[in-house]
């Protein structure tokens, strides 16, 4: 039993990330029908960005401050992400807003095969792991025969607030009712006169902020990140993105939790079950789909005539 | 002809004329291969290195490289081989079986190519060795230790696999063999936990170290997979806890080995020291583990460069070459491989005005029979062209480096 | 004819340019074509000079000569300016260019643009592509083919990265002019009207490549590989191509063939001991990949497109992580090996052969043995392609309500193809696990998938040259940039993007595609199908 609860607690910090990711993902396919398949490279680069802040420019004597050079990595972080997403958008993608869906999709993976070679290329030394600052200090406590980090407790209670805050939102302010409006029906937003080209851009930029903590809060967790984090992440992420529900903001964070729960489980009871691991994602990727393929929320989609 | 026609074939000339002159010109141009300049008469022989030099063993692939151009260099300088110019063809596997047998099949076709140093990876080694057998071109790696490339399908009953194959670095059976006595016996851990990569290498460790650790009465609690590339291994790691091992055997290379040490001490909290082979130990290791991979160890073959006399001369060397990458650990070991192909040249190439197929099969030959002083020790294949040298280090981690705490030999 | 009198600036350009091309490049000796020489046209500064054959487009007025004489003198500056990086970056510095290059690149740019302010030609109205004489085009035809061969076969044999990149600006510029001036209409139209024989002679062309390479075994092997790949591309283009379903996870069903014929081959290293006959074992490895197209696509085909895409994608991964961990049947990650060579009644595919007094080395034996291979897939896709299911699959294509509506079972249609395109993987994959002697997990990863969409996207989705000449471009030129090595994937992620961006719909394209890509106008009114030049159903359709 308490191996159970301790990989749920495996799974929920494993989902936390998911979920922030996942989130970026879903709210891009819900306004522009597009799998942005570069998403996993944005939180890749976010993490470099922030590496790049602690490690240039942050001045050495406030290396160690907490208060100051966690705010300052994070910074750095979403600067670089939302930028690579504007670049991304503008460039690669708004050309092809009218195009057959093929083309944006191939579009997307070549985008995302030039960021990380891009990254290994040209990010000095880049073609090893870079070891990554633990800002959140690395001890742990146990609570009732579980074992709990500290950094995990704070990746789950940021994600979560960002969550929230999201939602928030999207409820709540001009900008977020105009999202919703685009992604009910790009058409008639227009005709309400809603930038439509500006919501999208908003969009991109707040999925990409989101990936850049979770790419932080990635490089905390283990210490080191290299180029490869953001593929297989960025598939399972929107996997749970699927799974929640594509378009529903709810639903990606309930995927990711969800599927990082079931990856930790699997892992204890399958035999070997740690290198069948990433097949899990892929085989409830499949079931749902062919059971509910709205997902488990619903999805919330226009659907393009 | 009527006006149009007379267009058309205007046409349709100007345009299949260049064509068929390309074409044509084909034959003509065929001197100009090569960059060099063509001046003197200076015949080329090429020593031929595939080793990682893209993905994540860069670091390690590139040394390999560096210290045989350093070889090479040398042997140029001091005219070992008079009347021919040797030149280094180093090609990238990338860590993967099929890209080092496209390189393999490159250097192969390449005529002037007389010996390869590579590869890297045991997996990777497999494939090239087959390909370099059936062209007779002779291949000494620096860093494979799987007991099958020499001693055949079944180790137990050895029988030689490549009659071209040879290797610089002590075997698998050996290194797991070691590492278990010293688990046994200097730490005294009595269980263990096994994790491996599946690899053909980290694998073929794994089982030799727990062959040889359950015979000295220790008992292996688990066993688990990964697969390299993964992350996070907080999954499998809770899963181990509970089973109280005293020491995790890594099978595998180091960014997976940094990331268990580090979790593993880290976020699961368990004061456990991990263990790895030739794999894990590279500089890299400390730096992305942290202070978190003190008290960890690796083994590694052959005995540590800075401590041999003749380690020593190569390690300046390399530096006043100026290479800008490390030698890293297999470095010795791969300058040794390219001076015993250099060393058979003189005699093999004698006075043959080109490399051919007969040359190849003296240099296979006469590398059977090299016996020198090198970097990394004394020199020499037995039967099945393994090394005589069978020198082993135990490593440990200290202020995130890795340090020598014990050389011997493995006696089984 | 008349003959015009050229513009000055024509003139002086074209003259500058010649004498740009006889004159050094190069200050420093070594650069590959000794181009630090002068008097005669050595290395890419040959292909300057033959792209200024483009001048005498000046004197002629012939239709399209703006459009062609642009893209020759744009030929002429790309290949300078290709040269000059190359020579900046191996000299050192701006001094290791010499005044034949600049003068070169001045006499191209004064091209450019006199080029530019030639008139619009008159339109071709009303006329017809004359027919010749049936001995005349075919003799045409023929001298095509070997002018490909000739180039490729040149172009294989340049060694030095600068030097083969000026030769495929050369190619691509000279094939652009030589379009604009119609002949690729014409040739099209030719091949439709003779078209057996121009099968036949593309096909003793295919036959003949490994007579060229004198015993080298170098690139048979490359092409052996790209024939694996190519049978797999045409099949994905009946996927992707004719039934417009995308699919990332194609490797997979390669990869099952793969396993199939290792697991069958008898070979060293492996965990089934069972050999069956060679021909058998290429059905079976069909078969079995198609029973798990059809596994596969049940389920998932009623997916919307993206959906489709990554639960293909998804198979694709678990394809590979179960080939990774089921060491019982596939061993892991060491995968199969030993795979012997095909021994079909005694004759060893390892072993050169010596015909017609050339040694062909082992490879051209499994090349050959592709060739036929190839040509059954291009029978199957052509007559797919002019079929009632080709039909309906452009239907589900263009608008799958409206194909439903009009009676089609979609569903079934769907997982045909899907079954057709995983059948000839599979096929292929059993041959290359001979080729490659060995097979395991990490060579059907989500990348070869890509590479393979790429190829069939880049060649031209729909038609068979295009997958062919996709294959052949994906796999030739990483081999020949060896020295790019490292850059490779980032310049194929960048050529993605700029692919999809100016030119999505391939290089080959069927004129359906191109037409649903593109959202143009249809060309031309129905009636005139003529004048345009080549017939439906000919190799450009």
């Amino acid at each position: 039993m308490r191996q159970f609860v301790q990989q749920l607690v495996n799974g929920t910090v494993l989902g936390a990330t998911y979920g922030l990711i996942a989130l970026g993902y879903t709210m891009v396919y819900g306004i522009i029908q597009l799998i942005n398949f570069a998403h996993g490279e944005i939180f890749m680069v976010g993490a470099f960005g922030g590496l790049t802040v602690y490690r240039y420019w942050l001045p050495e004597a406030w290396a160690d401050k907490v208060w100051v050079a966690l705010p300052a990595v994070l910074v750095g972080a979403i600067a670089v992400s939302v930028g690579t997403a504007v670049l991304m958008e503008r460039l690669a993608y708004r050309p092809l807003r009218n195009a057959p869906r093929l083309a944006p999709l191939i579009t997307a993976i070549g985008v995302s095969i030039f960021l990380q070679e891009a990254v290994r290329l040209f990010y000095p030394d880049g073609k090893r792991q870079q070891s990554f600052p633990q800002l959140i200090s690395s001890g742990t406590f146990e609570v009732a025969g579980v074992t709990v980090a500290w950094v995990s407790v704070f990746v789950v209670v940021v994600a979560l607030a960002l969550m929230v805050a999201l939602q928030v939102f999207v409820k709540t302010t001009r900008t977020g009712k105009a999202m919703r409006a685009t992604s009910q029906d790009p058409e008639s937003a227009k005709l309400m006169g809603i930038d439509v080209d500006r919501v999208i851009v908003i969009t991109f930029v707040l999925g990409a902020a989101l990936a850049a903590v979770a790419g932080v809060m990635q490089g905390m967790r283990f210490a080191q990140i290299d180029f490869r984090i953001g593929f297989l992440v960025g598939l399972k992420a929107f996997t749970a993105a699927v799974l929640g529900g594509i378009g529903n903001l709810k639903g990606a964070v309930l995927g990711g939790f969800l599927l990082g729960i079931v990856e930790a489980l699997a892992t204890q009871y399958v035999p070997q079950g740690s290198s069948w691991k990433d097949v899990w994602a892929f085989v409830v990727l499949i079931a749902v789909l062919v059971i509910r393929p709205g997902g488990l929320l619903g999805e919330r989609v226009a659907v393009r005539a | 002809m009527p006006e149009s026609a007379r267009r058309h074939w205007r046409r349709s000339a100007v345009v299949l004329l260049p064509l068929l002159l390309a074409a044509a010109c084909g034959g003509g141009d065929e001197e100009e291969t090569g960059g060099g300049a063509s001046g003197q008469a200076t015949k080329v022989v090429k020593i031929g290195v595939i080793a990682p030099l893209s993905g994540d063993l860069t670091a390690t692939g590139t040394g390999i490289r560096n210290s045989v151009d350093l070889a090479i260099r040398q042997a140029n300088e001091k005219n070992k081989v008079p009347g021919w110019r040797i030149e280094l063809a180093a090609e990238d596997d990338a860590a993967k079986p099929d890209v080092g047998a496209a390189a393999a099949s490159k250097l192969s076709s390449d005529a002037a190519v007389v010996g390869v140093v590579g590869t890297y990876n045991s997996s990777v080694a497999l494939q090239v060795a087959p390909l370099l057998e059936r062209a007779n071109i002779v291949q000494i790696s620096p860093a494979n230790t799987n007991d099958t490339l020499t001693r055949g399908q079944n180790p137990a009953t050895p029988d030689r696999a490549y009659k071209n194959y040879f290797r610089t670095a002590t075997l698998d059976s050996l290194q797991g063999g070691f590492a278990a006595d010293y688990a046994s016996n200097e730490i005294k851990a009595k269980t263990v936990a096994i994790i491996h990569d599946k690899k053909a290498y980290g694998q073929g460790l794994a089982d030799s170290f727990r062959g040889r650790f359950e015979k000295n009465g220790g008992k292996v609690v688990a066993t688990e997979t990964i697969n390299p590339g993964d992350k996070d291994f907080s999954a499998v790691l809770s899963k181990i806890k509970p089973l109280n091992p005293e020491l995790i055997f890594y099978g595998g290379e180091y960014p997976e080995a940094s990331l268990i040490s580090n979790q593993a001490k880290g976020p699961q909290a368990m004061r456990v020291p991990l263990m790895g082979g030739d794999g894990i130990v590279d500089p890299t290791y400390g730096k992305t583990a942290g202070t978190a991979s003190n008290g960890d160890f690796g083994t590694s073959v052959g005995a540590p460069p800075e401590s041999l006399d003749s380690a020593k001369q190569f390690i300046a060397d390399y530096k006043a070459a100026g290479f800008r990458d490390s030698y890293s650990a297999y470095g010795a070991l791969a300058y040794d491989a390219a001076n015993a192909i250099i060393n058979t040249l003189p005699t093999a190439l004698g006075s043959a005005t080109a490399v051919d197929d007969s040359v190849r099969r003296k240099v296979v030959e006469a590398v059977g029979k090299v016996d020198f002083g090198g970097a990394s020790g004394k020199v020499a294949f037995d039967q099945y062209g393994d090394t005589v040298t069978k020198t082993l280090t135990m490593y440990k981690v200290e202020s995130a480096e890795f340090k020598p705490v014990k050389t011997g030999e493995f006696k089984a | 004819m008349k003959l015009e009198k050229p513009p000055a600036p024509a003139a002086a350009g074209a003259a500058a340019l010649v004498v740009g091309t006889l004159s050094p490049w190069a200050t420093f000796a070594g650069f590959p074509g000794k181009m630090s020489l002068g008097g005669f046209p050595g290395g890419a500064r040959l292909f300057c000079l033959l792209l200024a054959a483009g001048a005498l487009l000046f004197l002629l007025d012939v239709h399209g000569r703006r459009w062609a004489a642009l893209a020759t003198s744009a030929g002429a500056v790309a290949v300078v300016v290709v040269n000059l990086v190359a020579l900046v970056d191996q000299g050192g510095g701006a001094g290791s260019v010499a005044w034949g290059a600049c003068m070169s690149l001045a006499g191209a740019g004064l091209l450019v643009a006199a080029a530019w302010r030639l008139p619009p030609s008159s339109p071709a109205a009303g006329e017809a592509t004359p027919t010749r004489a049936p001995v005349i085009e075919i003799a045409a035809i023929a001298a095509a083919l070997l002018a490909v061969l000739g180039a490729v076969v040149w172009g294989l044999r340049i060694e030095e990265s600068s030097r083969f990149v000026s030769f495929l600006v050369f190619v691509t510029f000279l094939s652009i002019a030589v379009h604009h001036l119609g002949v690729f209409s014409w040739l099209g139209a030719v091949f439709a009207r003779h078209h057996r024989i121009a099968l036949l002679l593309a096909g003793a062309v295919a036959v003949a490549f490994p007579f060229t390479q004198q015993g080298n075994a170098y690139w048979i092997r490359v092409f052996a590989s790209i024939g694996v790949f190519a049978v797999a591309a045409i099949g994905l283009n009946v996927v992707v191509g004719l039934a417009g379903l995308l699919d990332l996870g194609y490797v997979a069903f390669f990869g099952v063939g793969a396993y199939v014929g290792a697991l069958l081959s008898n070979a060293a290293l492996t965990t089934s001991n069972v050999h069956l006959p060679f021909l058998l074992v290429v059905l079976l490895g069909g078969c079995i990949a198609a029973v798990f197209g059809l596994v596969i696509g049940a389920p998932t085909l009623r997916l919307r497109g993206d959906y489709l895409a990554i639960v293909t994608l998804g198979f694709g991964e678990i394809f590979r992580i179960t080939a990774n961990n089921w060491d019982g049947l596939t061993r892991g990650p060491n995968g199969i090996s030993g795979i012997p060579d095909l021994a079909l009644g005694g004759f060893d595919f390892g072993q050169s052969h010596a015909v017609l007094g050339v040694t062909l080395p082992g490879f051209a034996n499994y090349y050959y043995v592709e060739l036929v291979l190839i040509c059954a897939a291009i029978v199957v896709f052509t007559r797919l392609n002019d079929s009632r299911i080709g039909r309906a699959w452009v239907a589900i294509r263009e608008d799958e309500v409206a194909a439903a509506a009009s009676g089609i079972d979609t569903i079934r249609l769907k997982l045909l193809a899907f079954a057709i395109g995983a059948f000839l993987a599979g096929a292929a994959g059993t041959v290359n696990a001979h080729v490659t002697t060995q097979v395991s997990p990490d060579s059907y990863t989500f990348l070869e998938s890509i590479l393979l969409v790429a190829a069939v996207v880049l060649g031209g989705m729909g038609t068979v040259p295009g997958a062919l000449l996709g294959s052949t471009a994906l796999f030739v030129i990483p081999e020949k940039l060896r020295s790019f090595q490292d850059k490779r994937l980032l310049l194929f992620g960048a050529a993605l993007i700029l692919l999809m961006r100016f030119r999505p719909e391939g290089l080959v394209p069927s004129r359906r595609r191109r037409r649903e890509l593109r959202e143009e106008a249809p060309e031309g009114v129905p009636g005139l199908a003529g004048a345009t030049g080549a017939a439906p159903g000919g190799p450009a359709s």
